[in-house]
């Protein structure tokens, strides 16, 4: 895979602010990983898995002249739940924020780098922003269904919006399994007319996640999808995302350690030290950042002596 | 030496639920009580307008019997009096006014929320509001001058195109090769497009509040559902809005139908039902009082003043009407 390298699509403050502090630079696509099985040797589990790679490259971001990430460089596999973790202002929820492109909304905020959705750069100018944002679907830290409309209409509203027209019998077929997918369809087939707002926290959580899922994204980003939630339903996401994992690429921001080793395979801890920016000090497998932290400030961070 | 945490369950009378008393005490009461008289006090004036002109109506409707609200002519030399006509040029005056600021408004208010650059916004705020505080004889002098000339030939244009519906309808020939323009002018049609520009302002500023407070977080739902902007205003602010819409709309047709001095340097007063609003002459209700108090005496002085109840109850019930759908709908109570 050879990617010339393109400019900025933002243009940064400096150059030498950039070149100021040495990045940490990690290369995820050297870590070892359970899942997926390596290419050309496929097996029946491998051929099943779908999704799409998501590369962030030499990510930098700003707010203003406020300089909040600095070179972060993932890789987002297929068949993984990525997991980012680390202490809050630590440029998470901005490094997620910024592989669907919602970053942008914000008028002060800026970047660098690229992101290569399967190889191509989702900030190249050819690039489509409605696009990207159905490839790279997004489920928020607070639910945010649209609550006028019906529990069906809300699954739906990702083809309205995109302009996706869908026959009657299909829709139906459609909404069943985006809300069986969402683990959410043996509590609301029976009042799918329903406002989409009558529904509890964590219903309206994972009828947001069915709600992505019917524009049959390729990635699917979560900002603490389970902070406002209760314990039980807590769980019923954390199943959602297992269910998941084979058929989209999901990378989790979350504050809860134990959250992070149950549903990820791989992790990336973040960290923004007194007056820098946020980078990525430690990446790999979830178990050997768990278990086997390279760096003191992660095994500090994960064993609970800091953050 | 131990403490009980807990009272035995005491034998006896079964519990009754216990008043609680919610009136406030002391320095409390004083402030309560003055702010409760000054709020009264806006209810006092209010009534107290429509109470006198309710008063005043009585002598019309005994001289002129119920015919009041059916006779056509405002003809005090021979004393036939009535409103049906002004009614009439009242409503054709707001309804044109509403039709062009209605789309302006909501346009407007959207641009100012949702596409305007932040630096741009607070100067079109500030210009928007600013429509509202040009005096209406500004309006008034500024429609009759500058308006009316273009917005006459406007009105054969209208009359080309759609003069086979009725209200289109001129009594002059638009294909003539110099139609006569003096058909066109001063009529409810170019009163109404004055009047919609001082409404703007109000509509708008209620529709722009209302839009500004769409949650965040469902606008980002639908961006990031990959939706273009303009759905994303469909799908959600637009319903979050619509409360702050119709209100918005209703505030401006109770100012629209009240508005009198712009509509009196325009139209040429004629008292008939004619129902063709580009034609010349028409009168609404303010402007008829406008020009015949200076002189009115007695039964036509009161006549006058009935004419100004029915318009006073007709502001008010819109006006009422509005802040009944503003307050039921989602946005209007999360603001109230």
């Amino acid at each position: 895979m050879t990617i010339a390298p393109s400019p900025p699509v933002m243009t940064p403050p400096t150059v030498a602010e950039q070149a100021g502090t040495e990045p940490v630079r990690v290369d995820m696509t050297a870590v070892p990983l359970p899942a997926p099985a390596p290419a050309g040797a496929p097996t029946p589990e491998a051929t099943a898995v779908r999704g799409a790679r998501l590369d962030a490259h030499q990510v930098s971001a700003w707010f203003g002249t406020n300089k909040v990430l600095e070179r972060v460089s993932l890789a987002m596999l297929p068949g993984t739940v990525t997991a980012l973790i680390g202490p809050s202002g630590c440029g998470k929820s901005t490094f997620l924020r910024i592989l669907n492109r919602m970053h942008e909304s914000v008028p002060i905020a800026k970047l660098s780098g690229e992101v290569r959705l399967n190889g191509e750069d989702i900030y190249a100018p050819s690039a489509r922003i409605t696009e990207t944002r159905r490839r790279v679907g997004m489920v928020f830290q607070k639910p945010n269904p649209f609550p006028a409309m019906s529990i069906a209409d809300n699954v739906t509203a990702g083809l309205k919006l995109t302009g996706k027209k869908i026959a009657r019998s299909e829709r139906d077929d459609l909404i069943e399994d985006c809300l069986q997918r969402g683990g959410l369809w043996a509590e609301v087939k029976d009042r799918l007319n329903e406002p989409g707002g009558a529904l509890s926290g964590g219903q309206q959580q994972r009828l947001c996640i069915a709600r992505s899922l019917a524009v049959s994204p390729d990635v699917l980003l979560m900002d603490e999808p389970c902070s406002a939630l209760d314990p039980t339903s807590t769980r019923r996401i954390e199943e959602t995302i297992a269910a998941l994992r084979e058929q989209v690429t999901i990378v989790i921001v979350t504050h809860n350690m134990q959250q992070a080793a149950r549903v990820s395979q791989q992790c990336a801890f973040f960290l923004a030290e007194q007056g820098t920016p946020g980078a990525i000090v430690e990446a790999g497998t979830t178990e050997d950042i768990f278990e086997r932290p390279k760096d003191a400030r992660t095994s500090d961070y994960v064993n609970g002596r800091f953050g | 030496m131990t403490t009980a945490l807990l009272d035995p369950p005491a034998a006896g009378a079964p519990q009754e639920p216990r008043k609680i008393s919610r009136k406030p005490v002391g320095g409390d009461a004083v402030f309560v009580n003055t702010f409760r008289a000054i709020g009264a006090s806006v209810l006092v004036v209010t009534g107290g307008i429509g109470v006198f002109l309710a008063y005043q109506g009585w002598p019309t409707l005994h001289h002129y019997g119920l015919s009041f609200f059916t006779t056509q002519a405002w003809n005090p030399d021979t004393d036939t009096l009535g409103i049906a006509a002004v009614l009439v040029g009242t409503f054709e005056v707001a309804l044109v006014a509403m039709a062009i600021s209605f789309p302006l408004a909501v346009t407007t208010a959207l641009y100012i929320t949702e596409y305007a650059p932040s630096r741009l916004r607070s100067t079109l705020v500030a210009a928007v509001d600013l429509m509202a505080a040009v005096p209406s004889i500004v309006y008034g002098l500024w429609g009759f001058f500058l308006i009316e000339p273009h917005a006459s030939h406007f009105a054969v244009f209208l009359q080309r195109t759609f003069g086979w519906f009725p209200p289109f309808h001129v009594d002059a020939d638009p294909n003539a090769a110099v139609p006569d323009i003096s058909r066109y002018t001063a009529s409810a049609f170019i009163a109404g497009v004055v009047v919609s520009m001082m409404v703007i302002p109000m509509a708008c500023a209620v529709m722009r509040q209302v839009f500004s407070l769409t949650p965040e977080s469902e606008k980002e739902g639908a961006l990031a559902l990959g939706s273009t902007k303009w759905g994303m205003i469909r799908a959600v602010v637009l319903p979050f809005g619509k409360g702050g819409i119709i209100g918005g709309t209703m505030l401006a047709l109770g100012r629209a139908l009240g508005e009198t001095v712009a509509v009196l340097l325009i139209v040429s007063p004629e008292f008939i039902i004619k129902g063709r609003f580009l034609e010349i002459g028409s009168d609404t209700v303010s402007a008829l009082i406008a020009s015949q108090f200076g002189e009115a005496t007695g039964i036509q002085l009161s006549a006058l003043l009935t004419a100004g109840f029915v318009l006073f109850v007709i502001t008010l019930l819109v006006n009422t009407l509005a802040a009944i759908v503003v307050s039921r709908s989602r946005s209007g109570a999360e603001t109230a």
